[in-house]
């Protein structure tokens, strides 16, 4: 073994569009065994990893007597389940929630983030290499550190608990995560073509509205679709600030009380679950690729 | 030119200021000088859940309403006491004005940091005598250290549910009065399948819904704190004597393991798969409010109600129980309190409501009026419960500065038993006082 | 002095300050308002005993000494988080990097593969976690129902205080996706070069894993070790769902939901917050986990930046 063999070249700017759609393919010549020892492994993984979803929508179509049995397949299919999961009190109103808190929360997070990423990747000033270390640790930072007192203003100085305005408002002052993620994007756009617009007589503002955003759509697809998830999945924020109105539950708090609020059994909780899980899923289906881009740039340099 | 710096400097002053601004003020608190006879909408938040508890407190809100058609009710509905204690913290407009909560656990919280604000002034003006309007155990759980800031609304009890046609079926006579006719009654409706029972007797266990360490541990009359306020459980034989009592029954009819296993098979508590319903246990410790659930899910076998059985040694206390209920109080940081009131004395006081919702949700009435009134329905369930909720030795936990945590404490203990990880009982109870000790001394 | 006499490279810097303060403004207002200001808050309530309504009163160390020396959940909490330190995510990141590595060598199907291996990661936590509970109920869940068919023994899961924390770990594997096309973007970053010239030197699968692999990745296996550490030290909704469905115990019953179910065994450092601040009003001492919790968090970052900066690209 010769030493350059182990020599780390370091990364280099991965291809990661790519990624989910154009297999490496080194070896031109791989035995035949090999090949469909992979694949069984792989094949048998997958269908492991299907069989909860399996599991939840046949329960979900189960009749209620035969929840909790040792019966794996549906004695008789009650499609109704799938429907009636909607009239169940709050179910609809849950849904409108988490669209409102996703979409107003998604929007705000982006639109005030851009320009703080944009600084943080362009312009040189003292203290921004501070700016970025605090970008991170409040990246890192559990929500529970700081939720104490936040809750205690929302509550006794604005009021506002039962809402779920203190889970929106302060998305409109930038979000770490996305600023650090747009920022890592834009440090790979190449400032000449900032500078070509500013000789055009753009201002900064105007050269980033006008050259950047457009060439970063790619990168703030993914970073909505992050932030976007983010909300629809977030229990911890709903459940301190909206629990205790009813008419300001989100799904993922609404689905777990699902069960103990409205008494119903596991088939339609698993109906509910299985409708929880949907919009994500079929949303992945047409953004793939941003995803995909989203996540490796959150673990590699870009 | 040190520009971080000075944005720091900027934000710590905000940050110092804001500091001040919450940690000086704290919650606004609300005031009883508004009129009762002002149009005014209140604010009234509840716990209840199920369809047709939700349908009867409405009902109540809607003669209230029409009784005083000045006052109008915005009903919350599905509230936990975690929502409450946050909210009642809270104020605002937002907040509620009168709020109820299924447990006692928690009046000693409300009462003692003074989220519900003190209703005696209110009593008084309105000429009402707690001493004779409502049942003495009921004005215990509803005061902490002669802080009235609760009162009763309506009233829970519990006892045995047996299935009087497995009790056939096993050659039962009638309920148990003992611990030990107990004992050999469920041992008798056992019938083991393999690792798991075709039906059980008993659910022993303390995760079996309503088999709680302060259920069980009211069949023997505990003291939970001596008069300087420490824990006794250490020290009152009525914990250990339980703790074993329990541990034995659960060794007899299967072990912890399988009891266990075979509990992850149980329904919902509050759905129409709960075990006694369904049949799979024949026995159970249930409030009052089950047979109303038993009746509406028309079971295909025929039920009794009994007093929970009672120590040998106790024979003579037999038609005892645990008692609990939901409790009502106004929130001080409210500013239309006179207005609260009137919800509160309507929904406490008058007769007719106190009846109409106590048949409506099959609970136990909560005034010596309406526990006479001629309109209240007594099948043999109620009468049981009433019987219970009215025997001297009857008994309930006791309120706390820090809430139900003594008796998660408890619980802890009797999960640690239960399940063989902890034998030596009478240091584990010690160190139990020990915990709710500290945990008290920490409220304080 | 007129205006006249300041230099345009003055100027320029003052209106660049101008610029850059306008440009972070938002971000300069949140972390104030959202990080500084709670976190100050934080510390000093710590010294307090609040209750959240009536005015907070200094009580020294107070809080300190009782989370921990006398609140019984503390030291359980922590251990739980060591736990699932060591084995979720040494399992997680194996596992991702073996399914990588997977998805790299499949040239069939691999796309499909792909896919479904990433799905799970997307499922809503509380979704996800409801499903599992129901799926490893020990009596009738299907996992239990085929593995007793099989004659294998059947487990308690999130009834068992020995099993519900590898129960959230097969929960944690299911949710791989991210990790696994962290670990697959890194390595079709390895120049085949290396590969070719190793194989032509007789090297095998595993001194190639060795000697090549590894050595290329172990930036992006540092990084998922880390944040995989940072991750578990939030881990709040999986456990507490998954309790309060194992146990059985409803809202609207009155009852209280203990804890950690079962035996305090997926207790975590973020439920203490909620239980202390939350549930018993101890303020003060939900203030002290919570600065726990940033001491821990805060070290694991300082990590990740000091020996992870390449990751992170120029700070």
């Amino acid at each position: 073994m010769t030493t350059d063999l182990t020599a780390t070249t370091g990364l280099r700017a991965p291809t990661p569009a790519g990624a989910l759609t154009s297999p490496s393919g080194r070896s031109p010549r791989r035995p035949t065994l090999e090949w469909i020892a992979l694949h069984v492994v792989g094949i048998s993984l997958a269908l492991v990893f299907l069989l909860p979803f399996v599991f939840v929508a046949l329960t979900s179509v189960m009749s209620n007597q035969q929840t909790l049995t040792r019966d794996l397949w549906p004695q008789t299919f009650e499609w109704h389940n799938l429907v009636d999961v909607w009239k169940a009190p709050g179910f609809t109103t849950w849904w409108r929630n988490t669209i409102v808190y996703a979409t107003a929360g998604t929007t705000l997070t982006v639109v005030s983030s851009f320009p703080v990423a944009y600084a943080l990747a362009r312009f040189r000033f003292r203290g921004r290499s501070l700016a970025m270390g605090v970008v991170i640790a409040t990246m890192m930072l559990p929500p529970q550190v700081v939720i104490v007192p936040m809750y205690l203003v929302w509550a006794q100085q604005f009021h506002l608990t039962g809402t779920l305005w203190p889970l929106i408002i302060p998305m409109a002052f930038g979000d770490a995560f996305t600023i650090f993620l747009l920022r890592q994007f834009l440090l790979t756009i190449p400032s000449e073509y900032v500078d070509a617009a500013k000789v055009d007589g753009c201002g900064d503002f105007k050269a980033m509205l006008y050259v950047v955003v457009p060439m970063a759509k790619p990168a703030i697809a993914a970073v909505a679709l992050f932030q976007f998830f983010y909300c629809w999945n977030d229990y911890f924020g709903p459940q301190i600030y909206a629990s205790e109105n009813p008419g300001a539950w989100t799904l993922s708090y609404g689905l777990e009380s699902f069960k103990s609020a409205h008494h119903t059994d596991w088939n339609l909780t698993m109906a509910a679950t299985l409708m929880v899980m949907a919009p994500v899923i079929i949303v992945f289906f047409f953004a793939q690729r941003a995803f995909i881009e989203g996540v490796t740039l959150t673990g590699v340099k870009g | 030119m040190a520009f971080p710096k000075r944005i720091l400097a900027a934000s710590a002053v905000i940050a110092s200021v804001s500091l001040l601004g919450s940690a000086c003020t704290g919650a606004s608190k609300g005031s009883a000088n508004d009129d009762p006879n002002d149009e005014v909408t209140i604010t009234f938040w509840h716990g209840w859940s199920a369809p047709s508890e939700v349908k009867a407190i409405q009902q109540n809100i809607d003669a209230f309403e029409a009784a005083q058609p000045n006052i109008h009710v915005k009903v919350v509905g599905n509230i936990t006491d975690d929502k409450i204690n946050q909210a009642l913290r809270a104020g605002g407009p937002n907040a509620p004005d009168v709020v109820s909560s299924f447990t006692t656990d928690n009046v000693g919280q409300f009462c003692s940091s003074n989220v519900f604000t003190d209703l005696s002034p209110f009593l008084e003006k309105s000429g009402i005598d707690p001493e004779t309007t409502f049942p003495k155990p009921l004005l215990d759980y509803t005061q902490f250290e002669g802080d009235r800031c609760t009162l009763p609304l309506l009233s829970d009890a519990y006892g045995l549910y047996y299935n009087k046609d497995a009790f056939a079926a096993a050659g039962i006579d009638g309920p148990p009065k003992t611990l030990s006719e107990f004992e050999k009654d469920a041992v008798k409706l056992t019938k083991s399948n393999g690792d798991s029972y075709s039906q059980l007797g008993f659910m022993p266990n303390y995760h079996g819904y309503e088999t709680t360490t302060t259920h069980y541990v009211a069949q023997w009359g505990p003291t939970y704190f001596d008069a300087d306020g420490k824990s006794t459980v250490a020290t009152d034989p009525a914990f250990a004597d339980m703790l074993t009592w329990q541990k034995h029954m659960v060794e007899t009819l299967g072990g912890y393991d399988k009891l266990e296993k075979y509990r992850t098979t149980f329904g919902d508590e509050w759905g129409a798969k709960n075990p006694f319903q369904t049949g799979q246990v024949a026995m159970a410790i249930d409030g009052e409010w089950r047979a109303g659930f038993i009746d509406d899910a028309n079971v295909d076998f025929e039920y009794g109600v009994a007093p929970f059985p009672v120590p040998d040694d106790q024979a003579d206390t037999y038609g005892k129980g645990y008692l609990s209920g939901t409790i009502i109080g106004i929130a001080s940081t409210s500013d239309k309190q006179n207005a609260a009131w009137e919800l509160v004395k309507y929904l406490t006081t008058d007769t007719d409501a106190v009846v109409s919702f106590a048949n409506a949700i099959h609970n136990i009435p909560s005034t010596n009026a309406a526990l006479e009134s001629p309109d209240l329905d007594t099948n043999d369930a109620v009468k049981a419960f009433i019987g219970i909720a009215q025997n001297p030795d009857s008994n309930t936990t006791p309120a706390s500065i820090n809430g139900g945590a003594y008796q998660l404490t408890l619980q802890d203990l009797g999960y640690a038993v239960e399940s063989g990880k902890q034998t030596d009982l009478q240091s584990s109870l010690e160190a139990a006082a020990q915990q709710i000790d500290t945990d008290i001394a920490q409220a304080k | 002095m007129s205006t006249a006499t300041i230099s345009p490279a003055r100027r320029r810097r003052g209106r660049n300050l101008a610029r850059n303060v306008a440009f972070l403004s938002p971000w300069l207002v949140g972390t104030g308002l959202f990080f500084g200001y709670p976190l100050a808050a934080t510390v000093y309530f710590s010294f307090t005993r609040y209750d959240g309504f009536t005015a907070p009163t200094p009580n020294g160390l107070d809080n300190w000494r009782y989370v921990f020396q006398d609140y019984p959940f503390f030291w359980p909490a922590l251990a739980n988080t060591v736990w699932l330190v060591v084995a979720m995510v040494t399992l997680r990141v194996i596992f991702g990097l073996s399914l990588g590595m997977l998805v790299t060598k499949v040239k069939t199907g691999a796309g499909l593969l792909r896919t479904v291996f990433y799905i799970p990661y997307l499922a809503p936590p509380v979704a996800a976690t409801m499903a599992f509970a129901f799926l490893l109920n020990p009596g009738t869940g299907p996992v239990n129902t085929v593995l007793g068919r099989l004659g294998l023994p059947e487990p308690g899961w999130f009834n068992d205080p020995s099993w519900s924390k590898p129960a959230l770990t097969l929960l944690a594997l299911w949710g791989i996706g991210d990790l696994m096309v962290i670990f697959m973007a890194a390595l079709l970053d390895v120049p085949t070069s290396q590969y070719e010239a190793a194989e032509l030197d007789g090297a095998g699968a595993w001194a190639r894993f060795r000697y090549i692999t590894l050595p290329n990745i172990s930036p992006i296996v540092l990084f998922a070790v880390v944040t995989g550490v940072i991750q578990t030290m939030q881990y709040y909704t999986q456990p507490l769902i998954a309790g309060k469905v194992a146990s059985g115990v409803v809202g609207g019953s009155g009852q209280q939901f203990e804890p950690g179910y079962p035996e305090k065994s997926t207790l975590t450092l973020p439920q203490l917050v909620y239980n202390l601040g939350f549930q018993r009003f101890d303020t003060g001492s939900a203030c002290v986990i919570a600065l726990v919790l940033f001491a821990l968090s805060m070290l694991f970052t300082a990590l990740l930046m000091r020996r992870g900066s390449a990751l992170l690209g120029e700070v």
